[in-house]
């Protein structure tokens, strides 16, 4: 497998564990936008989902640091020059034009490939954005400005005067109870736990709908 | 990641065009069928005679042409991921030909009708063998509309060198099986009625 050389060209926290991070762009390097890359590391590897725009000088990823994981503490701790081995972008999670609506449905750093179909064009989606509060509602605006409906879905209730218009509840929760029956083109990303209750819910009341999924754990 | 998704409790699975199907879908057994037999073609390498290495590695590069059919077979005709799947190598069967044609010289010729078996690959290779038609039957089934096909035209002939492949698969795999007998020195075993 063919392994590239990628240097850290800076960081930028979007929360206090939510990091994006960019590296200058082998050449050759072409993706298509909701592919991911692997870095590789003593033997091992972990898969990241680039952000876009598909062309440029540069590529970014989204990372949660997972507090005691193997590989995102060194992506939160590199440093400017810092070098990785990424391998080719690969994956099929892309964006399928059809007649249908697409409902794109993430939790966490899942929203990534929806953030990667947004900058290559795709409007007109639903997205539904399942997080524990509002600060981790990354690329809000950017998304809630492309999209049809941005609909953040918060599990945890949020004081009194908060100012964000959300849904209170699992991303499900709201599927099984705003969106109107029908046949949709769904993309699932994120958590398997998540994919497997929103599965459930297409094959009971979205049956005519095509799903594609990336699970990220 | 957990390699169970739970998503497919409920009877149903997705094909990689993203269509909601049930796990008896003829498309998913077709995949199913091509899955069985990269699994038998792995039983068959672990069973190979030393001084076979040459083989070995054809049978790992069948292993990998395999998986490019079932991603094949699991796209729903006309779909957008076709677009993103390899193209399938119109010299997959030619591949297999050149192999065949490389082992035929070396075999005795053959005048009736032998019964599968002998050295355990050999056995191994008739499975492949009996499976490989299997799966090339449910391939066939998906593309011609007396049973029910769904792959016309364009996407049809995306799925035609994986239908040449098989069906020159399983000719393959039964000389391969009389060349496993012959180069370990068991005689075929000839049919008496
Ligand atoms: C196709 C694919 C694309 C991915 N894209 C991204 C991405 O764009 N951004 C990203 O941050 N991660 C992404 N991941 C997850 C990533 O590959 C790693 O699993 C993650 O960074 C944890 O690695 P680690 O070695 O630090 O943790 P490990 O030591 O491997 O610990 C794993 C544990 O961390 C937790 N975990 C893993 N990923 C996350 C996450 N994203 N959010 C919250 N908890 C998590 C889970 O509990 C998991 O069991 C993706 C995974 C896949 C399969």
């Amino acid at each position: 497998m063919q392994l590239y050389t990628v240097h850290v060209k800076g960081r930028q926290w979007l929360t206090d564990r939510i990091f994006e991070i960019r590296f200058d762009r082998p050449s050759g390097f072409d993706f298509r936008p909701g592919q991911k890359i692997a870095f590789v590391f003593e033997q091992n590897s972990r898969d990241y989902t680039l952000l876009g725009p598909a062309h440029g000088p540069e590529l970014s990823i989204c990372v949660r640091h997972v507090a005691g994981g193997h590989f995102s503490p060194r992506l939160a701790a590199a440093a400017p020059g810092d070098v990785f081995q990424v391998t080719a972008p690969s994956g099929f999670f892309t964006f399928k034009p059809s007649p249908r609506p697409a409902v794109f449905v993430a939790t966490g750093t899942g929203v990534a490939p929806f953030v990667a179909f947004e900058r290559a064009g795709v409007r007109d989606f639903h997205l539904l954005h399942g997080v524990r509060t509002a600060e981790n509602l990354i690329y809000g605006p950017e998304l809630a400005a492309a999209a049809r409906a941005y609909v953040p879905c918060l599990s945890q209730p949020v004081a009194a005067g908060g100012s964000t218009v959300h849904f209170t509840g699992r991303v499900d929760a709201w599927l099984a109870t705003r969106l109107p029956s029908g046949g949709y083109d769904f993309y699932l990303c994120g958590n398997g736990d998540m994919i497997r209750d929103v599965m459930r819910l297409i094959d009971e009341r979205f049956h005519s709908s095509h799903v594609f999924t990336e699970t990220f754990f | 990641m957990k390699i169970y998704t739970q998503t497919g409790d409920q009877g149903k699975t997705s094909l990689i065009s993203g269509e909601r199907v049930p796990k008896s879908h003829p498309r998913v057994q077709a995949c199913g069928e091509v899955d069985e037999l990269n699994a038998v073609v792995g039983a068959l390498a672990a069973a190979l005679p030393p001084g076979t290495e040459a083989v070995a590695a054809e049978l790992r590069r069948i292993q990998s042409d395999l998986l490019d059919v079932g991603a094949w077979l699991s796209a729903a005709p006309g779909s957008d991921i076709q677009q993103q799947l390899t193209p399938l190598d119109p010299d997959l069967a030619g591949r297999i030909e050149r192999r065949i044609d490389a082992m035929t010289p070396s075999l005795p010729e053959l005048k009736a009708f032998i019964l599968p078996g002998g050295h355990m690959s050999a056995a191994w290779s008739h499975v492949a063998r009996t499976v490989c038609r299997r799966a090339e039957r449910s391939a066939i089934a998906l593309v011609i509309p007396e049973t029910g096909g769904e792959s016309q035209g364009e996407a049809r002939n995306g799925l035609a060198p994986a239908i040449v492949f098989l069906n020159r698969l399983s000719d393959y795999f039964f000389v391969l099986a009389r060349y496993l007998n012959h180069h370990t020195g068991i005689a075929d075993v000839p049919w008496r009625k």
